[in-house]
């Protein structure tokens, strides 16, 4: 540790909560911190606390950038999930060190000609320590913010077969909507041919009409057109003495589920291309 | 006491291609500001010239917050764009501040008791600019992201 940074140092230790009270009466009523003026008060404290006693701790790192991450990536976590943006976040922390700049001058701590020469030293120091700081907090927003969307993409990622199958996923895919396929073309076969009825299977069409839509976006809804046409040929076919437009219904039921399904996951894609 | 404190800026101001230059090495090197290495070296030369000489008119104007709202919302539109992510675009500026002081340092402009005194004060008023700058920075940054956020959502 640098002789001429130990006289702030000792002054940030020992008055650390006296410094955090007066940042925290400052960020809680600050026009550029307005998120934080409803957030509970020992909360904001505690931050300021933890902050100022990660002064001497990154005086006394070998590798002051990596012992900051500690204080960095907690500050980032807590201020993300209270909803604090960024930018607040940020100058939060400007006005912590605003604040310990300004207990030091008020405490007359660096008066004579020697101490002026110590007081840039330990201005650079304090510098230093909120640019890394800043940057982590940076970082560590942004990585939440992509966890967050993430997150919330996870459950359609998965049906979305983006998981451990990898490369080969689209031939997975189109053979199971063929299989799909295959047994719509038997179950309307078997329904309308043999049965002579139109049936509830057609409810079991959306499974494969929903699936490629979700894969292949818009374009899947050839699939629905496919099976669209499947129930009214076969209709048209077999079932000639009922009236066709329950089936018509369903067929055009299939082609909009399809278009809507697939214009809303190339939606979803875009945002993951942004993120 | 405003001579004081214009020292550093005015150093700046004169030595911006210098600086630029010296700040343009460091960035494309830095293992903090990736995505600046593959960037063209004049063009991001240019970048920094232009901060330096916005950075001066807001450090003289009489409302400098109201002027980095003006200046830097563009500036970090354009690092936006570029797909320079926040936390890079605030350690270049990190840098940039970093490469002002230390080339006064190098110049040796702060070296008696008077200047040590001058030295405080310049640079209490540039960290201060360099704050205002983050923050407008960083809001404009997050606004832009929520704003395509919603665009995204609207088109699904």
């Amino acid at each position: 540790m640098q002789a001429y940074a130990a006289k702030l140092i000792d002054l940030i230790e020992s008055k650390a909560e006296n410094i955090s009270k007066q940042w925290a009466k400052d960020v809680m009523t600050h026009s550029r911190t307005p998120s934080y003026h409803s957030l509970p008060k020992d909360m904001v404290i505690e931050q300021g606390i933890n902050f100022y006693r990660l002064f001497r701790q990154m005086s006394l790192a070998e590798i002051p950038y990596e012992e900051a991450k500690t204080f960095s990536w907690k500050y980032a976590q807590e201020f993300y999930s209270e909803k604090i943006p960024l930018h607040e976040a940020l100058y939060a922390l400007i006005l912590m060190r605003r604040n310990l700049w300004l207990y030091a001058e008020f405490q007359g701590t660096f008066f004579t000609a020697l101490e002026k020469q110590q007081a840039v030293e330990s201005l650079n120091r304090t510098i230093l320590m909120f640019d890394y700081v800043s940057y982590q907090v940076t970082e560590k927003y942004q990585e939440l913010a992509i966890g967050d969307v993430e997150k919330k993409l996870g459950a359609i990622k998965t049906l979305m077969m983006k998981g451990h199958i990898g490369g080969k996923k689209s031939v997975y895919k189109a053979g199971l909507i063929s299989i799909f396929l295959l047994g719509a073309c038997i179950l309307t076969y078997y329904n309308h041919a043999t049965l002579k009825t139109e049936g509830l299977f057609t409810h079991l069409f959306y499974i494969p009409i929903i699936l490629a839509s979700i894969w292949w976006g818009k374009k899947g809804i050839f699939v629905a057109i496919f099976l669209g046409a499947l129930i009214l040929t076969g209709h048209a076919l077999f079932l000639k003495e009922m009236p066709i437009s329950g089936d018509v219904v369903r067929a055009i039921m299939f082609v909009v589920i399809g278009g809507v399904v697939g214009w809303l996951m190339e939606g979803i894609k875009k945002v993951e291309e942004l993120y | 006491m405003k001579a004081f404190v214009t020292k550093l800026v005015d150093l700046t101001q004169k030595n911006a291609e210098t600086i630029a230059k010296q700040w343009a090495k460091d960035v494309k090197t830095n293992a903090r500001t990736y995505t600046y290495h593959d960037s063209s070296e004049d063009k991001i030369i240019l970048q920094a010239k232009d901060f330096y000489r916005n950075f001066q008119m807001m450090f003289f104007h009489e409302a400098p917050f109201e002027q980095a709202e003006e200046i830097f919302e563009k500036y970090a539109e354009e690092r936006y764009r570029e797909g320079i992510p926040l936390h890079e675009a605030v350690y270049a500026l990190i840098l940039m501040r970093r490469h002002m002081w230390l080339y006064a340092e190098f110049q040796s402009m702060f070296n008696t008791e008077v200047e040590h005194r001058q030295a405080v004060e310049s640079l209490s008023r540039t960290i201060l600019m360099f704050d205002y700058i983050m923050y407008v920075i960083a809001r404009k940054y997050w606004k832009i992201m929520k704003l395509e956020w919603l665009a995204k959502k609207n088109t699904q």
